[in-house]
């Protein structure tokens, strides 16, 4: 059947418009955090963003709002471009890139509706009312809006442009039901992979604050009378990068939840991310199988998504042994986090393979 | 070893959930032995353990950039003509084949060491650990991570006798524990299936390489062109490569055969891209069986006795008969041409050992579409057979059949031979050569070629994934966690009477949804000693 265009054309405007909201929804959070963050400054640095004013945290409400219906555009243009060429709406780089993204904007209104749909169940199973107790109750997670939508946004950018695949059939060895089991699960697997890695840059450069954060504090208390302008002071290793990012009305690292904190919400989105990418390399180990007659061949895609999973496996290793954890642990999730990214752009569109499936000439 | 038989060990606030095994201090033996035993701790620790996964990493990272011999022989061929003096260094250092290279195996086989050698102790330890008792209480459970107080009307023996019963419901495993001064305590343990799971994975691990090298062992793979019509019986000399593992024997090929009746390609007619193959086939697993019949299609092998035969590729086989000047007929078969390109114009060449006086060579080129190239000439611009046109060469002189090399059948070294005519023909058509002979084009039919695959160990490697997810799941989902609770008895002071209750927990690396947990607990308990005060009417408030 050849492709409905008419339908496809539907997609790419909603595609647009779901881009359009996500920068919006970025602009909003990364307003609200710039509030957040001069309360926090002068609340004496709590780890979490405590709410501004009525008018900041009401912008942050809108981001929130925003981002829904982004995800609303974003879920409605796979669908539409699905339904517009008969198949599944993952077939090539542009597609998938589609998908990895809706993965990470999902993943993240999941951590961000978690209290809610708490609180809705609680109350829907009349459960009793809350004991005083010691323990904490969950953060929220609106902090990450900017850092998760930028890269959406930047991902969607691209996919809109440089890989953009007219909407067209499926190669033949891509025509299999292995495509829903191995790709869902790769894609699933790669958009956690993405904010996990968002949140662990933001551990690392909160580490380095916390680490320098006696030197900065006294910048921060002779700081430089108001100009809006940011200040670049050099204050020796290890602080440079956290103060590049000081802005002259406050501590932006301040704002942000305590490192261990963001140490554990990456390490918690990559201990689900992880199995679900060991489910998708062996999926596509028993599809290969039946596809090329061998389950391994050390296809340079294979073999790249291999080596992710060792980095990540390191990671987790790295994590349990002393002298590893925290900053190095962080340091090889990324560069796992790097090797995703050359199996899923280099391997693509540079290293020719059995995988040649990209759609982008 | 290093376990206590005291079956109760203490948790103070210092001890961590971690189910790494504690490093081992104090080393016995001397000399040599020490050294050796220095050197096995060293090799089966975590750290270790984690240099090795970055260098596998690291090591396979050539292989993709680097082309492999496993892969593209032409492309490594290309490569070394390329770089004469660069190529076989790294030719000797097996950079054409990163896969099968002595370093990379010492890397993985060093993991492997360090893995047994990291889980035999950890198993024994976790075994030890399911027999064990949930640790004491600390003292001060309100200086742990989590802790909560209330105070109960309950008595302290039925608050911990519905703590314990409770948790136990929830599959805690939980002891009371008398203290002095009258208090009790539950201590409580769960997700020891975080350990099991951890131990699983790595177990599978090894299980996954068994069944690999099972595999690269016993297995074999050959490869098999075989014409619409034809046939194929599994026995070595009957494949056209065929590829054994190193202690395979002819006897584990299983006797299975089958027949192509009809193979069919389809493309889209727009832009010749393929939308399907099928090869239609007639197998017996055994001479004497029934034939049953199967369509063999990508991602649709066809499984026979654990061998797999798979549609590799396809083309074109020309039937083309020559009969001598005394009519006789001295050559009548499908000829295989090889496909040059995806509209597979393709090349092939006849050999005829008996002309009369010499040998007779044909050399063709088939084009299936025939149409005008942009280069001139004639070039097939369609993969389907609508528009076949073969393009032929005839050549006389010795072909060197019977001098006993072996020879390619789809080239013919034409620098000796002497051209005697060049043609076109579409099927159907026949050629009259000066010397009497005449070339007649039939038709055409289709070839495929099949790849049969026994991998012996293919099964282990399915298990051993299988468990690998199981034992993720378990190890990275499952959380390690305590939980105690002291009910301490009213003080003699306490008008109402009521029992002072603790409850602390402390979860491993991950404690996320912990504090939930503790509370939904906590909840539950308090609402049990409420239950128990409606039952005693005469007591005072709700200790919520
Ligand atoms: C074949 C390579 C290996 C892979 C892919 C691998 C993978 C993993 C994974 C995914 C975990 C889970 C981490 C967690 O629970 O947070 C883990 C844990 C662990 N691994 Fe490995 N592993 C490998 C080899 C080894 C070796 C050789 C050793 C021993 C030297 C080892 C020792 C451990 C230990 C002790 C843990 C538990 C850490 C803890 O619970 O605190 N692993 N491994």
């Amino acid at each position: 059947m050849s492709p409905d265009l008419h339908l496809a054309h539907i997609s790419d405007v909603l595609l647009t418009w779901a881009v359009f909201a996500y920068a919006f929804a970025m602009f909003g959070y990364a307003a609200e955090f710039a509030a957040g963050r001069r309360v926090a400054a002068r609340g004496g640095g709590t780890a979490v963003v405590e709410r501004g004013s009525r008018r900041t945290d009401n912008v942050g409400r809108a981001a929130v709002v925003l981002s829904v219906a982004g995800w609303c555009f974003h879920l409605s243009s796979v669908l539409t471009r699905g339904f517009a060429v008969h198949r599944v709406p993952w077939g090539n780089m542009y597609e998938f890139s589609c998908m990895v993204t809706l993965v990470a904007v999902s993943i993240f209104l999941l951590l961000l509706g978690q209290q809610p749909i708490r609180r809705v169940a609680a109350i829907a199973t009349r459960r009793p009312a809350r004991h005083h107790m010691g323990w904490k109750a969950r953060e929220s997670v609106r902090y990450l809006g900017a850092f998760v939508m930028a890269p959406v946004v930047l991902y969607l950018g691209l996919a809109g442009t440089v890989l953009y695949a007219a909407p067209g059939p499926l190669v033949p060895a891509l025509n299999s039901y292995w495509i829903k089991i191995h790709v869902v699960a790769a894609i699933t697997a790669t958009g956690a992979f993405m904010v996990s890695g968002v949140v662990t840059i933001l551990y690392l450069l909160k580490e380095r604050y916390e680490r320098g954060q006696v030197p900065l504090r006294l910048t921060l208390t002779t700081r430089l009378r108001s100009p809006m302008r940011p200040q670049r002071v050099s204050l020796g290793p290890g602080t440079a990068a956290a103060v590049e990012m000081t802005s002259a009305r406050g501590g932006l690292m301040r704002a942000l939840p305590a490192a261990a904190n963001l140490d554990r919400l990456a390490y918690r989105i990559i201990t689900f991310a992880f199995p679900i990418w060991t489910f998708a390399i062996i999926a596509g180990a028993i599809w290969a199988e039946q596809a090329w007659s061998r389950y391994w061949g050390w296809d340079p895609k294979e073999t790249w998504s291999f080596i992710t999973w060792l980095g990540y496996a390191a990671y987790l290793h790295a994590r349990a042994t002393a002298g590893w954890r925290g900053r190095r642990a962080a340091t090889l999730s990324l560069i796992a986090f790097g090797c995703l990214m050359v199996d899923y752009y280099v391997v693509n569109t540079v290293i020719t393979g059995l995988h040649s499936y990209a759609g982008v000439s | 070893m290093t376990q206590t038989t005291e079956p109760v060990v203490s948790a103070d606030q210092t001890e961590k959930l971690s189910t790494a095994p504690e490093p081992v201090v104090g080393m016995p033996g001397r000399g040599p032995l020490r050294i050796a035993l220095r050197m096995w701790r060293q090799l089966t620790s975590m750290r270790t353990a984690l240099l090795l996964l970055a260098l596998l990493a690291l090591a396979a990272i050539p292989g993709t950039v680097i082309p492999q011999r496993g892969l593209d022989p032409v492309k490594v061929d290309n490569f070394l003509a390329r770089h004469p003096h660069l190529g076989p260094l790294m030719d000797h250092l097996s950079l054409f084949d990163v896969f099968a290279a002595p370093w990379f195996a010492a890397i993985y086989l060093l993991l492997f060491i360090s893995l047994v050698g990291c889980l035999v102790p950890r198993i024994r330890l976790h075994a030890a650990a399911l027999r064990r008792r949930p640790p004491n209480a600390p003292r001060h459970l309100l200086r742990m991570p989590a802790s909560t107080q209330w105070r109960a009307d309950a008595p302290p023996e039925e608050v911990a006798g519905r703590t314990r019963e409770l948790l136990r419901r929830a599959h805690w495993r939980a002891d009371v524990r008398p203290e002095s001064g009258g208090s009790l305590t539950v201590a409580a343990e769960k997700g020891y299936l975080r350990e099991t799971g951890n131990l699983v994975f790595h177990i599978a691990l090894v299980v996954l390489l068994v069944g690999i090298a099972l595999s690269g062992l016993y297995g074999y793979k050959g490869t098999v062109l075989v014409t619409q019509g034809g046939g194929f019986a599994n026995a070595r000399e009957a494949y056209d490569v065929f590829a054994p593992s190193r202690l395979f024997s002819d006897s584990q090929l299983s006797p299975f055969s089958f027949t192509m009746q009809r193979f069919n390609a389809s493309y889209d007619s727009s832009n010749g891209e393929p939308l399907n193959f099928n090869a239609y086939l007639r197998y017996k697993t055994s001479p004497t069986a029934a034939a049953k019949p199967y369509d063999i299609r990508v991602n649709h092998p066809l499984d026979v006795d654990g061998a797999k035969v798979f549609l590799v590729g396809h083309g074109y086989s020309l039937l083309i008969k020559v009969t001598n000047k005394a009519g006789q007929t001295v050559y009548d078969q499908a000829t295989p041409f090889l496909p040059d390109d995806s509209n597979f114009s393709s090349h092939g060449v006849v050999k005829v050992p008996v002309l009369g006086n010499g040998q007779l060579g044909l050399t063709g080129f088939f084009y299936p579409t025939a149409g005008a190239s942009p280069f001139g000439g004639i070039t097939s611009i369609f993969p389907a057979a609508q528009r076949p046109v073969l393009s032929l060469a005839a050549w006389s002189g010795n072909l060197g059949l019977d001098s006993g090399v072996p020879q390619s059948v789809y080239s013919l070294p034409v620098a000796n031979l002497k051209n005697i005519g060049v043609t076109q023909l579409s099927p159907g058509h026949s050629w009259h050569l000066k010397d009497g002979a005449t070339v007649t084009f039939l038709g055409v039919q289709q070839w495929a070629t099949f790849q049969v695959a026994h991998e012996p160990g293919k099964r282990t490697v399915l298990v051993g994934a299988v468990l690998i997810i199981a034992g993720l799941l378990g190890s990275l989902r499952v959380r390690r966690r305590r939980f105690w609770l002291r009910a301490v008895p009213a003080a003699a002071d306490d008008p109402d009477r009521r029992t002072v209750v603790t409850a602390a927990g402390l979860a491993r690396s991950d404690a996320e949804g912990f504090a939930d947990e503790l509370e939904e607990l906590a909840s539950q308990l308090g609402r049990r000693t409420a239950a128990q005060r409606q039952s005693r009417p005469a007591s005072g408030a709700e200790g919520i």
